[in-house]
């Protein structure tokens, strides 16, 4: 059974960042409604990503050497808490500062290194994750993608969906099958980098209930691999994905989602919108599970500073994390719709239709509900 | 600290007050040979100064304790003892001796007349009643039964006061936090009972910690166990710069146990099935804990004005912003 999760406070030394990124923040937000800061890391922004580049922030967690700002995982908690909360369009980045690039840093062999780190690190190299395809989602290791040695290279067939911002991005980092069958499970699966230029990649957005275009379906159709497209070695795929799951699900990114939502709101409370008791009461509320999320959140960030694998306590993070960020428009929905004869602004009704009909993938992506639930009760010693 | 503090307290708690114990005092049986034993423990001056004779702890430090007074469900005012005695030390007087119950804050106009967990347990009630808080002998008692047993609501029509304390400590406040950490020791003995016995309650030929729709409700229960424990303990650190409960971080901690205490509650029941409607199972001494201490010192529905009046009335930051600078993990 997991233990206590003992209090833990963000380092001085990356506090001290705060400061400097929302200053940053001040000058380079670009000015953008609220219902599109709403769109929080899925808002896309090239030239907002290459501007934080500069500033060195991309790339957090690099090492210096590949052109990364070789911070630590607090000081990396503090920028994303400030960029998040303030709305800002990261999405272009966010998944090879995030995910790609501490991957390559770990498992890539030198060479990949140094090609894609340090365009990573300028904003130059954008990158996308292969995960899920058409029979496959939760069961992740049922993927038939698959890749097969082909001379000193790989010839790659199958086909992805859901993959975020496939249609903008350079590379995918894809999980596929290497060897044996799909009842190998676990067995046999490897990561590649693939370049999305390659003749016989065919990359096709899917329109998202609000008009954007972030899902894609992406069909592989004979792509020749060069040999270094592995990454990591061959058949240790799950092994390499699995490793870095406790810092996606236990992140700032997993209780701000409707952050943006929620400051739209409180602004209008503290300018011309109903003061009621109810109101004030429901942003206390939001206030106690947010500052106790957080606490939670910085807690699992610090046992992974530690060297540890918090995999339950960052699974029971992410379901909390985002049940409150389901909780923000549901209940704020109900708190503007108490005052009927008060006609909210447009910006925070844009919002709110946007953060609520979104707000189920909230629990989706990064593993379901029903997922992390079977692992905290693993954790816990029930299966 | 913290271990050496729970090991002990954990110890005394087990030795002293186990689930026969804690039955035989809610029911009219006497309290005096665990009390002693608390008293003997040090525990009661935990919060006094150094200079005053006690421990000079904060009440960060002194978190284990109370959690170890929940999870036993120990039918004596451990952490309201514990206050009490800090605050005649801090104002220069000589401390009541024995259990002291706290009484809920009262309206300077109102009655003499008051409510207070462990009553029955406690020879004298502190009531705070406007700016000044009363020392007062403890009233008789109606007859035992379950509500009475575990709080009661006592009249002075002619109170006469042993003592006073004018000013100093926000009582709310305090007795807030003493509930609360009693409800998080408490949530934590349900999860350990609950997953135990879904482990050995067999259904269907199996246990049902086997099954899936088990299995989430227990996830769900370790989820707001763990936020409650979370908030127990950024709710006991200290305003900044000072050594005193900051009153907005056990606004958010009471409220958010409060939240968490009615799942905790509910799941829990719903796995020991009967067993945890009868008396002999001790899951409703620690719910009973959960249930009444949502209700004293002001629920969610009070703290959550609180805190939400406290941002909207502050500096216009986000919801991040006053997190971050006012509700932060701190530096223990």
């Amino acid at each position: 059974m997991i233990g206590n999760l003992p209090l833990a406070i963000i380092p001085p030394e990356a506090e001290a960042l705060r400061a400097e990124v929302r200053e940053f923040l001040r000058e380079a937000l670009p000015d953008l409604p609220p219902d599109r800061r709403a769109r929080s890391w899925m808002g896309f922004d090239a030239d907002f990503s290459r501007r934080l580049a500069a500033r060195g922030w991309v790339g957090l967690t690099l090492r210096k050497e590949y052109g990364g700002a070789a911070l630590g995982p607090f000081a990396r908690y503090v920028i994303v808490e400030e960029l998040l909360a303030a709305g800002a369009p990261v999405s272009a980045h966010w998944i090879g500062d995030r995910q790609s690039g501490p991957l390559i840093q770990r498992f890539g062999n030198e060479a990949q290194r140094q090609f894609h780190l340090p365009r990573i690190s300028r904003g130059e190299s954008f990158f996308c994750i292969g995960m899920s395809e058409p029979n496959t989602g939760s069961d992740l290791a049922s993927v038939t993608t698959r890749a097969v040695r082909d001379g000193d290279g790989w010839r790659l067939n199958g086909r992805k969906i859901w993959t975020t911002n496939a249609h903008h991005s350079h590379y995918m980092i894809a999980l596929v099958r290497s060897s044996g069958v799909p009842a190998d499970r676990h067995k046999g699966l490897s990561q590649f980098i693939v370049d999305l230029s390659l003749p016989g990649v065919k990359v096709t957005p899917i329109r998202d209930l609000a008009g954007d275009a972030h899902f894609n379906e992406v069909v592989f159709e004979e792509v020749r691999l060069p040999a270094d497209a592995l990454v990591g070695e061959e058949g240790a795929g799950w092994a390499q994905v699995t490793a870095e799951l406790a810092y996606e699900r236990s992140g700032p990114e997993r209780v701000l989602s409707s952050a943006v939502l929620l400051d739209t709101w409180i602004d209008w409370l503290r300018t011309e919108g109903p003061r009621t008791p109810a109101s004030e009461a429901l942003l206390g509320r939001l206030l106690a599970h947010l500052a106790t999320l957080r606490a939670m959140s910085i807690a699992v960030t610090s046992r992974l500073v530690a060297g540890e694998s918090p995999i339950t306590e960052a699974a029971l993070v992410k379901d909390l994390g985002t049940e409150f960020e389901q909780l923000i428009p549901t209940a704020i929905a109900d708190a503007l719709g108490a005052e009927p004869d008060r006609v909210p602004p447009d910006g925070l009704l844009r919002t709110l239709a946007y953060s609520q009909a979104m707000a189920p993938s909230y629990s989706l992506r990064g593993g379901t509900r029903e997922i992390l639930r079977g692992m905290i009760a693993r954790g816990m010693g029930l299966r | 600290m913290d271990d050496l503090l729970a090991n002990s307290a954990g110890e005394l708690f087990t030795r002293a007050c186990p689930p026969e114990v804690a039955r035989a005092i809610r029911h009219g049986g006497s309290a005096a040979a665990l009390w002693d034993a608390i008293e003997e423990s040090g525990f009661l001056d935990a919060l006094v100064p150094e200079a005053a004779g006690g421990a000079g702890l904060r009440p960060i430090d002194t978190l284990p304790v109370l959690l170890a007074a929940g999870r036993f469900a120990a039918p004596v005012p451990v952490g309201e003892t514990m206050l009490v005695r800090a605050a005649f030390a801090a104002a220069r007087q000589a401390a009541p001796e024995g259990p002291v119950a706290l009484a809920q804050p009262v309206a300077a106009d109102a009655a003499w007349r008051a409510r207070a967990a462990w009553a029955r347990q406690s020879r004298r009630v502190l009531v705070p009643r406007g700016e000044a808080a009363l020392l007062l002998p403890r009233p008789a008692l109606p007859g035992t039964d379950y509500v009475n047993d575990t709080a009661a609501t006592m009249t002075w029509e002619q109170p006469e006061p042993e003592a006073a304390l004018e000013g100093g400590t926000d009582w709310l406040v305090a007795g807030a936090w003493a509930e609360l950490c009693r409800m998080a020791g408490a949530m934590d003995r349900i999860l350990e009972d609950t997953i135990r016995y879904a482990g050995e309650r067999v259904q269907f030929g199996r246990p049902i910690a086997g099954f899936q729709a088990v299995q989430q409700q227990l996830s769900v229960l370790t989820e707001e166990v763990f936020a409650g424990r979370m908030a127990a303990q950024l709710a006991s650190l200290p305003s900044a710069g000072e050594a005193s409960l900051d009153p907005l971080r056990v606004a958010a901690g009471k409220a958010r146990i409060g939240e968490a205490a009615i799942r905790v509650a509910a799941i829990a029941h719903g796995v020991l099935g009967a067993m945890g409607i009868t008396e002999e199972v001790p899951l409703h001494l620690m719910t009973e804990q959960l249930h009444r201490g949502r209700l004293a010192f002001g629920s969610e529905a009070y703290w959550h004005g609180v805190l939400g009046r406290a941002c909207l009335d502050g500096p216009a930051v986000t919801s991040l912003g006053f997190v971050q600078e006012r509700l932060a993990p701190a530096e223990a």
